[in-house]
């Protein structure tokens, strides 16, 4: 029986972190580099660029006036943000060459999308917490699913017929542990060792579905939580709690939020989605 | 506690039955193809993509069931002209699903005048398909009122998978949306009861009435 750290051993090779990312996160972590090597890093790859500065002009950022250099959208995005972003924009086509046959990319971007946009939102309005890296935290939240899908699919499709076959009583990540003895937290998390990602993201990959084992970082993690049930009531345009996995009662000390932010977190995610499968999967 | 389970109605012995921890009841569940009947104070379930089931009772006695069915899919010429020639022979499959449902109510005590039907699913669960959900739902909507049965409530069509319960002895029903994350593993299923039905004929104690 495979580990999670084993099935993130197996696809090295098959799914890399992209150079631009990686080059950035030198310059960020250095104390003696300013944006404008930053800005030079990130202008080295022509595609990354062009793509930067569709983001830095769309709705996520909204901007008075056109952003048009690559040193404006970093002084305006941030340096340390332009990590996160730099992720985010290449995580997609990063894992295409992890294909499976369980789910479509289409549909799991757009739900790890829809989660990436609440958690973004759900910073924004408690204030204490990077925004842009709660989106990133968001987009990457499920990303051990499609490791577990890829290289083990018997069993992840054996995981989802036990979903199916309790009538939704039993959650996906419970199925796997049932099979796999793990299940996709675990896995995601073990993928963010390996990344060397920052604790953040690490933290709110690895528990996500289960916030009080999270330990710097639980805020965010709870904002993560929160953020993937929101998701799902976005995209079955649901507010019926018994259409959704539940929330984790603790999650609303941790955050501060209430229920009340729940509808306008769901209708906002729903604006923002089909602006962001654009800038963030490639589809036209 | 968990209650003792009902007895099966004869032909009906195969169907697997679950205890519901969390509300307390038994469910029996359904896959494509199948059917369900009861007199007794339990559900019936199933997990609907493109297909439908139609859940029908005796609004008096309680006696109920659900079934589950589609339609084959057909070359584009045919759908888009089955329904003006009347029955396509793709129906004949739905018709069965419907015929058995109901004569097995009838069969065990139930009487046509009190019936009352509640569809669902009919879902487009798959992007690159011509839509075989809202087939499904045509061929429904258009028996129903052939045969003038009372449809009192419906959900139906839209772009989600659904999980379906229904409770004959009282009529109520919960309809749960799925995530698209079940999507392919549903229509699989879907795809191999369709595979399965299209290579026997179709025949037996089927009656029009």
């Amino acid at each position: 029986m495979s580990t999670a750290n084993e099935l993130v051993k197996d696809i090295r090779g098959l799914v890399t972190l992209p150079h631009v990312y990686i080059q950035i996160g030198r310059l960020v972590d250095d104390p003696k580099s300013s944006s404008v090597d930053i800005a030079k890093a990130a202008s080295q790859d022509p595609s990354f660029t062009l793509r930067l500065l569709r983001v830095a002009n769309s709705a996520l950022y909204r901007f008075p006036s056109a952003v048009e250099t690559v040193t404006k959208a970093v002084s305006i995005i941030g340096t340390s943000q332009i990590r996160n972003l730099a992720l985010s924009m290449s995580v997609a086509s990063s894992f295409e060459g992890l294909p499976n046959k369980l789910v479509s990319m289409d549909n799991f971007w757009r739900h790890s999308l829809l989660c990436a946009l609440t958690a973004r939102h759900l910073a924004k309005l408690i204030g204490r917490c990077d925004p842009d890296a709660l989106f990133t935290a968001g987009l990457l939240h499920d990303i051990g699913e499609l490791i577990i899908f890829n290289r083990l699919p018997g069993q992840a499709k054996e995981a989802l017929l036990m979903v199916l076959d309790s009538d939704e009583e039993i959650e996906v990540h419970q199925a796997e542990q049932k099979v796999l003895g793990f299940d996709h937290s675990d896995v995601g998390g073990e993928l963010a060792k390996e990344w060397h990602l920052p604790s953040l993201l690490a933290e709110c990959i690895a528990h996500h579905h289960d916030v009080a084992s999270s330990q710097r970082h639980r805020r965010e993690t709870a904002l993560v939580h929160l953020a993937n049930v929101i998701a799902v009531m976005a995209e079955l345009d649901s507010l019926d709690p018994l259409d959704v996995p539940p929330f984790d009662p603790a999650v609303w000390e941790i955050t501060g939020l209430t229920k009340d932010c729940i509808e306008p977190a769901v209708r906002e995610a729903q604006a923002g989605i089909i602006e962001v499968e654009r800038l963030f999967t490639g589809k036209q | 506690m968990r209650l003792p389970l009902p007895p099966a109605l004869p032909g009906f012995e195969h169907v697997r039955r679950t205890w519901n921890e969390s509300h307390a009841f038994y469910s029996a569940r359904i896959l494509p193809g199948e059917y369900y009947v009861t007199k007794f104070d339990e559900a019936v379930s199933t997990t609907l993509g493109s297909c439908i089931a139609a859940c029908i009772r005796d609004r008096v006695s309680g006696i109920g069931g659900m079934n589950h069915f589609m339609l084959p899919a057909s070359a584009g010429a045919e759908s888009d002209s089955w329904k003006a020639a009347g029955l396509g022979a793709g129906t004949r499959y739905g018709n069965f699903a419907m015929e058995h449902l109901i004569n097995g109510i009838l069969r065990n005590g139930g009487l046509r005048q009190n019936l009352e039907v509640k569809i669902f699913g009919g879902g487009r669960i798959l992007a690159n398909m011509t839509d075989v959900g809202m087939r499904n739902i045509v061929f429904v909507r258009d028996y129903l009122k052939t045969e003038r049965l009372r449809l009192v409530a419906e959900d139906v069509g839209d772009a989600y998978p659904r999980m379906a319960m229904y409770f004959p002895a009282t009529g109520k029903a919960r309809v749960k949306r799925l995530r698209s994350l079940h999507n392919n593993v549903i229509s699989s299923q879907e795809k191999s009861y369709i595979d399965s039905v299209i290579d026997k004929p179709v025949a037996g104690d089927i009656e029009l009435f």
